[in-house]
Formats: structure tokens, sequence, C-alpha cells
């Protein structure tokens, strides 16, 4: 079958997970249907804040990226302080390190063999 | 017939310089007749690529000798060894092409809408043509001479492209960095084989591979080799440039610029498996490359995932996505002087690698095409400043999903057919080294969630209210992109099947690499 991916120990059929991909949402599908019906859309319902909070404009509420995983970066404050490092966009630097690569591997090489 | 795919090797490179250098005559006279010619010769190459790549289906690998009196007479009368420049193409390299000529073409025809308001438009498709023209080139030489003279090709045409847009400052540092970093690269590429010639006199790959003696000089050239393609293709930790240069070029070149990384790779892939192959014991070479691979992973995902400008962010996404290619190439290299291990899981490793070198093309290609069309119509690359695009720019924000999906491996798009064939194969290798790749692409997914909360989702902002879709030309080449990104993930086994494995059997095969070469001898 064109579809079947074989490694010799695993094998990955795009079109069976397809099928059940589609199993499952008519699952979920009839699950939602089952929820209430008298949701009305255009009545104090559909707002964010149903204890009448003003809602901020979209501009305000919008997340930018810089926040989005903010703690993620403290926690790793760290890490990044070292990985930014030789990250200077200096050109001079870049052939440093592509130097230091030659010299290493050219270590490693000629002692492994 | 039978004549065009007798000289189409050297018809592909041909028709695209012959088209480079009319094009600035036919720019003069109108802009619709150039814009013809530059998309004609790169559809005519395409095409020539396929019909090339059915011949060596069924016919094995071609070879082209330049001046000869038969095209497959590599070596001339009363000579020993070949002199003359010869193309070898064979199920790797054309491979290569088939996805040059796509991405090739892909990015072109996005350039019409994109590039339309910027001045010196037939400046840049000259060298749009040229590094295309170059690329071919890389992939289908038969010497390393040549290799080196292409390589120049492509990087100094790369350069230029990358600061075709002058008006801005940081496309001139941009191009200034590549110019830098691919001279350094291709100097020492011309070093190693200069260090090659003086032992044996010869520069034909095949010949060169037979005589491979595996000296002192030869372990050093293929140090100074691995390294300058390693900094080509932006491998960690000499990867630096790749974001500095991929974030500022318009994204059109930036896709060329991934297809170009890719022909670094299969450089790589080539002086490994080819020239020096069975020779010698590239077991240290093979964890070298593992090591690469796996920072590659690691250090390019998580610089991905704190950058808010949109480019920059999909360049790091690219040297993460390496490492996977590094990974299993390396652990192919590791246990290629083991014939047991090789065929358990060797050859699916490099399988994967190279399915995911067309996969990495195809998504890669497709995000930056959806970034270029996000800056084409608000102006910032700053993720800080986008918000609620998806309600202005649905089929946009779809590709966008699309690539992002398949970047991070998610079923069942053809980014997860190819890394499940690395994970498995390099779990029998080594168990920490799939966890890691499996860890590398959740993160990815976090990198992609957060592109998209910041650029389409939302409700829409104000000031970008009157923003549309961009033009039918470039959805057409992002579409491209995305029905083949579709349909590689729903047939990975009609692909594999078709073209990863002949290239990986081509790849492993050195005898009949130097055999299609040294055989031809009168």
């Amino acid at each position: 079958m064109t579809s079947m991916l074989e490694s010799g120990y695993v094998f990955w059929n795009p079109i069976i997970w397809l099928i059940a991909f589609v199993v499952v949402l008519v699952i979920v599908f009839f699950f939602r249907r089952q929820g209430r019906q008298d949701y009305k859309k255009d009545t104090a319902q559909a707002q964010i804040f149903l204890c009448g909070e003003e809602v901020p404009e979209a501009e305000q509420r919008h997340i930018r990226a810089d926040n989005i995983y903010w703690g993620l970066f403290e926690t790793l404050k760290g890490y990044y302080d070292q990985v930014l490092r030789p990250h200077t966009g200096i050109v001079n630097d870049y052939i440093l390190w592509f130097v230091a690569v030659i010299a290493i591997s050219a270590i490693i090489i000629l002692i492994a063999g | 017939m039978d004549t065009l795919i007798t000289h189409s090797s050297i018809l592909i490179i041909g028709i695209l310089l012959l088209a480079a250098f009319l094009t600035p005559l036919v720019g003069r006279v109108s802009e619709r007749a150039r814009n013809i010619l530059v998309i004609g010769s790169l559809a005519f190459a395409a095409a020539l690529v396929f019909a090339l790549a059915r011949d060596i289906s069924f016919n094995g690998i071609h070879v082209y000798a330049l001046g000869a009196s038969s095209p497959g007479l590599a070596t001339p009368e009363g000579f020993m060894v070949p002199v003359r420049i010869v193309l070898e193409v064979d199920g790797m390299s054309i491979l290569m092409g088939i996805i040059w000529s796509i991405v090739a073409l892909a990015a072109t025809v996005f350039s019409l809408s994109h590039m339309s308001k910027e001045t010196g438009q037939t400046r840049f498709y000259t060298l749009v043509l040229l590094m295309v023209a170059g690329g071919f080139g890389m992939m289908f030489t038969g010497d390393l001479f040549n290799l080196f003279v292409f390589l120049e090709i492509t990087s100094i045409s790369g350069a230029a492209l990358i600061a075709s847009r002058t008006r801005f400052a940081d496309t001139q540092e941009g191009g200034f960095k590549y110019i830098v970093i691919s001279s350094v690269a291709s100097l020492m590429v011309l070093f190693a084989i200069g260090v090659l010639y003086s032992q044996y006199n010869l520069l034909n790959v095949g010949a060169l591979a037979q005589a491979m003696q595996y000296t002192m000089l030869d372990r050093m050239a293929l140090v100074i080799l691995i390294a300058a393609f390693a900094m080509k293709l932006g491998a960690v930790p000499v990867h630096m440039w790749l974001s500095d240069a991929y974030s500022v070029a318009p994204v059109s070149v930036t896709v060329l610029l991934i297809a170009a990384s890719q022909s670094c790779m299969y450089a790589l892939m080539r002086t490994c498996f080819t020239l020096y192959g069975v020779t010698a014991d590239l077991t240290a070479v093979g964890w070298i490359i593992i090591v690469s691979g796996i920072l590659s992973m690691f250090i390019g995902v998580t610089m991905a995932i704190r950058q808010t400008d949109i480019t920059r962010l999909i360049a790091y996404n690219c040297i993460c996505e390496s490492g996977f290619m590094l990974v299993g190439i390396g652990v192919g290299l590791a246990v290629l002087a083991d014939p047991g291990a090789l065929a358990a899981y060797g050859t699916t490793a490099i399988s994967g690698a190279i399915f995911h070198m067309i996969n990495h093309a195809l998504f890669e290609g497709l995000l930056f095409l959806a970034a270029g069309a996000i800056f084409y119509r608000i102006g910032t690359r700053d993720l800080n400043q986008m918000g609620g695009l998806g309600h202005t720019m649905k089929f946009t924000a779809v590709f966008f999903l699309l690539g992002a999906l398949a970047s991070s491996g998610i079923p069942p798009f053809n980014g997860f057919a190819s890394k499940i064939l690395i994970y498995e194969s390099v779990y029998q290798f080594s168990p920490i080294l799939t966890i890691i790749g499996i860890f590398v692409s959740i993160i990815t997914l976090a990198v992609f969630i957060k592109v998209f909360f910041s650029a389409f989702a939302g409700a829409p902002l104000p000031r970008y209210k009157d923003v549309k879709e961009v033009p039918r030309t470039m959805i057409a080449a992002m579409a491209v992109l995305a029905v083949m990104i579709i349909l590689f993930g729903l047939f990975p086994g009609l692909i594999t099947d078709w073209i990863i494995r002949p290239a990986t059997d081509a790849l492993l095969d050195q005898a009949a690499y130097i055999n299609a070469i040294v055989g031809a001898i009168p």
C-alpha cells in the first residue's frame, strides 16, 4: 500500500490515522451536541465578563509575543545567558568558532582514526 | 527525446545560465517578457529534472563528460583517469535536483508579486537564475573542483540576493555576513581539494574514491570539508550567521537559501559516503556529526522560542530541523563499517535524514513564504506588532498552520513521516538521542503556538482592519508547497519507495558510483 511507511520495526499508515481521527471527531461532535441548546448569541451570555466588567479594546487585551512563555524564560535565565553569549552578531567571532571546530574535530579524527 | 535526455544534465545548468544572461536584455524590452523567460526557463529545467529522474530509475547512473566524443566517455583515449569536466547524476543527486527545482519554481512565482514593488527586479531575477544554476551544478557535478566553482556561484549570487533590498540597512549586514562566511567555507573547501589533488593528481570524485588511502592528509582534508559544509548548512556551533542572513533576506530568497544549505548537506553526505566511504572507519566522524546534530536541535529550538522576529524565529527552527538530519546521517556513518547494524537501522536512519531534507525544504519554505506574506501586507516582522491577522489573511493563516504542524512532526503531515523513521532507527543506536528528538519536537510545537497566537489569533486589531489577503500568485506558490506537504504526508510509502530508498541505495553504493566513471575507460 502506497500510504504505508515501514521501517523494519514499526509501520505508519496515515490513512488509518485519518480514519481514527474522523471517528474521534464524530464522537466529540456527538458529545458536544448533548450540551445546552438554549445559548443565545447576542445576549449577555456572549460577554467575556458576566459580571459586567467593561471589555478592553482589542489592542489592550491581545497578549504580545514578548509575554508568551515569560515564566519559562525567567526559569531558564541562566541557560539563556550562556547560550546568548556566543551570538554576538560579529562575523569575526563566527569565524573563530569555525577555527575551533576544525581544531577540535582534527584532534578527534587524528586520534580516533 | 533521447538526445534531450542524454544531454539533460548539462542542459539544466546551461539553460538557466543562458536565461540568466538573457534576463537583463529581455528586461530592458518588457517586464512581462522577462518574467515569462524566468519562469519558463525554471519550469523547463524542472521538466528536464523529472525526465532525467525517470531515465535514472530505468537506466541507472547518468554520466555526462563535457567535450567527449560520446557523452558517457569520461576518460579520454590515452588517459588512465578522467580529466574532463564530468557530471554524474545518481539517485541521490536527482533527489536533490527534484527538491531544488520545486523550491526554486515556487519561490520565483512568489517573487512575482512579493518583489513587484522593489527596484532592481531584473538584477534580482538574473541572480536567482544564477543561484539556481549553481545549485544544480553542485548537485550534478562529478568532480571536486567544479563543486567548488558551483559553490562559489551559489554563494556570491546568494549574498547579492540577501542584500538586494538596499533600502534596509540590515539586509546589507546580512549579505556581508553571508559572503564572509561563504568565502571562508569555499576557500577551505578549495584548500581541502588541493590537499587531495597534491596526493592523487585527481579531481574526479569517483576516481578519487577509488584511489583513497585515508592517509593523515586525507583525514585533515576530511575534517576541513566537513567543517566547511557544516558551517554552510548552519550546524551548531557554526550556525550564528544563519539567523542573521535568513531573517533579513526577501523570503523568496530565504527559501532558495534553505535549498542551497541542503545542497551543502548533500555535499557533506557525498564527501563522507562516496568520497571516503568504506575506505575509512568513519565512526568518530559519525559521532562528531551526531553531537553537532543534537546541539543544533536543542540550541536551535530554544533560541527559536525566544525570538519575536518571525523570520528570525523560523531561521532558528531551520537550524533545529537540520539537527534531525545530522543525527540521522551521523548514525548512518557511525555504523557504516558494521554491515549488521547498517542493515538493521543505519540505512533507515539515512533514509529518514534524506526524507527529512525534502520535507524540511517544503515546510520551512512554506513557513517563510507565509511570513513573507505577512510582511508584504503589514510591513513588519515583529510578532509584538501583530495580532488577529487570521481574520483577514485566512489563506496565509491556514498555510502557516500547515507548515507549523508539519515542522512540529504532527501526524499526518510529512514532517512526522520522516521524523518517525529517524526516531525509530536512532533509538536502536542510542535511545537518549530519540528522547531528545521527541522533546525538541514538542518544543517546536510550542514555538509555533506562540507565533500562531501572536500573529493570527485574537481579536482583529483596528490598525490592521484594512489588511487584505496577498495576491493570487503568492497564494499559488504557497499552495504548491502546501499540497506537496499533504501528499508527502499521506503517501509516505510511495515517496520512500520511489525516491528516498533509491537515493539511500545510491549514496551507500560507493562501488556503483566509482564504476560509472572508472568503468568508462575505453
